[in-house]
């Protein structure tokens, strides 16, 4: 470069009448500013939007993938969790159904659906029993094997004869209006029970008495425990924790 | 003049300083949901630090649901950038660079010898000496280690067959946890090799551009060891191959 050039294009910090280091140290500063004020402890704010659209596409993937032939099989020498399994729920007390206020406690099967359904523990004790040794998948990172007892829900769906419109479920409790939807497909899938008994006993409290979902196509929290409604729908409903950030697929 | 990278090696590489950082920091936020492997009601064999949380200040997401969704983005962007990366050095030639020869070992441990003082001159170092061409050719088979576990802790059910291969879900998470071990490992010892041994080579990953004169062997460098050029004394005349 020839030395008369210099003069003509003059640097940015000539202009300003600053030296080079003192600009470098200024832009550096208010770059850095900007980047922490756009910035809370989840990252920038703009990039919130990319990551949803992430989260659409990947639910794509997830759902193309998805076959109701594959199954949960743990491992075979892997030991049940039995009470190691972490209990959780949303309220402050384990939610306890009041039978004295609420009467006798049923689960409402409605929606798009021709005859909507209303079971008691024993209306469900009556149905087609089965049970599954299968693994839990909780969004946390851990797993935990436990045997699960009760009714396919794909069995309930035919008793109710669902619409074909209905490509949504969601499964509301009385654990504070915990509930969370679901696709359809992975509601009917052969493993998605309505469970009453865990590990060969009634449901405990604890666990989600009288009755929870329970597939190991979804992660944990997609699961909901205290159940009191299932609806068949044709748009989904978010969820619990769908809504404050967790994926809505939430499948394995 | 030559470049010594193409540009998509520079762009694939800085977009990997990117999406890297991110995946492991997000990673290690949702690692801390369960600092452990041990399956509810066992104990695992493998990992002395059993419900130890990683230090806050090593993740990104601020929580685990924001940390999952930073993951699960950025995850498209370092396949893809991968498989781009891969796709064009085996199209163009990179690859014979990269991909070790028989007496690389062997040159690698020279390599090692010089650094700790147990060599006086600096084997042969063409465009990465042997050391760099095993680390350079580990990285891409590491990550897809971790991209392989990933997906099969991700869809442990949908594709259990992925996750079988790896021994079940608790251990298909310990190995992707393994892969991100050692991909911090090479990558700390890439960063501290560049910034102690060979800076120059910023240059060459950036514009492109690099200088003959400044390379390691020249200088016979070691790490902290013959950093600046060896004609420091007398500067390049104009018309020298270098000064152009």
């Amino acid at each position: 470069m020839r030395p008369d050039e210099r003069v003509k294009t003059g640097h940015l910090s000539e202009r300003l009448g600053i030296d080079r280091r003192r600009f470098i140290i200024a832009a550096g500063g208010a770059l850095g500013a900007l980047l922490l004020d756009a910035c809370d402890s989840q990252g920038p704010k703009s990039a919130q939007k990319l990551l949803r659209l992430a989260e659409r596409g990947n639910e794509r993937v997830e759902r193309a993938l998805f076959r109701h032939t594959a199954m949960d099989v743990p491992r075979a020498g892997a030991h049940a969790a039995g009470r190691h399994l972490p209990s959780y729920f949303i309220s402050d007390t384990v939610p306890v159904w009041d039978e004295k206020a609420r009467g006798t406690w049923a689960l409402q099967v409605d929606g798009l659906v021709k005859r909507p359904l209303r079971l008691t523990l024993n209306d469900l004790s009556r149905l087609p029993r089965i049970g599954y040794r299968l693994d839990h998948f909780c969004v946390e990172g851990w797993t935990a094997i436990a045997t699960r007892t009760g009714v396919r829900l794909s069995e309930l769906a035919e008793l109710a004869q669902v619409d074909r419109a209905a490509r949504y479920v969601d499964f509301q409790s009385f654990d504070s209006d915990y509930h969370e939807s679901w696709d359809v497909e992975s509601a009917l899938h052969p493993q998605t029970l309505v469970v009453y008994a865990q590990d060969g006993h009634y449901l405990d409290p604890a666990y989600g008495a009288p009755a929870r979902i329970y597939s190991p196509v979804k992660l944990g929290y997609k699961n909901t425990k205290y159940l009191t409604r299932i609806s068949f729908l044709a748009e989904r409903n978010g969820g619990y924790w769908s809504d404050r950030g967790y994926e809505w697929y939430g499948g394995t | 003049m030559a470049k010594r990278h193409h540009w998509v090696v520079r762009l694939t590489h800085w977009i990997n300083v990117i999406a890297l950082p991110i995946m492991i920091a997000s990673g290690l936020r949702i690692f801390n949901a369960y600092p452990g492997f041990a399956r509810r009601g066992e104990t695992f064999c493998c990992y002395p630090w059993e419900g130890k949380a990683i230090p806050d200040a090593l993740t990104f997401g601020g929580w685990l649901a924001g940390a999952r969704n930073w993951h699960f983005a950025m995850m498209w962007v370092l396949v893809v950038n991968g498989i781009v990366y891969l796709a064009f050095i085996y199209l163009h030639g990179e690859w014979r660079d990269l991909v070790p020869r028989r007496g690389d070992p062997r040159d690698a441990i020279e390599m090692v010898r010089f650094y700790f003082f147990r060599r006086r001159e600096h084997p042969h170092q063409g465009k990465h000496n042997a050391l760099q061409k095993l680390a350079y050719f580990s990285m891409p088979i590491i990550t897809a280690l971790a991209v392989l576990t990933g997906i099969a802790i991700w869809k442990p059910v949908q594709l259990s067959g992925l996750t079988m291969l790896f021994g079940g879900y608790v251990w298909a998470r310990y190995f992707h946890f393994l892969a991100m071990v050692l991909l911090v490992a090479l990558v700390l010892g890439h960063v501290f090799m560049v910034l102690s041994v060979d800076p120059y080579s910023l240059r060459s990953i950036t514009t492109g551009g690099y200088s003959e004169r400044l390379s390691p062997e020249k200088r016979n460098a070691r790490p902290f060891y013959h950093l600046l050029p060896p004609d420091q004394a007398t500067p390049a005349q104009p018309g020298s191959p270098d000064a152009s």
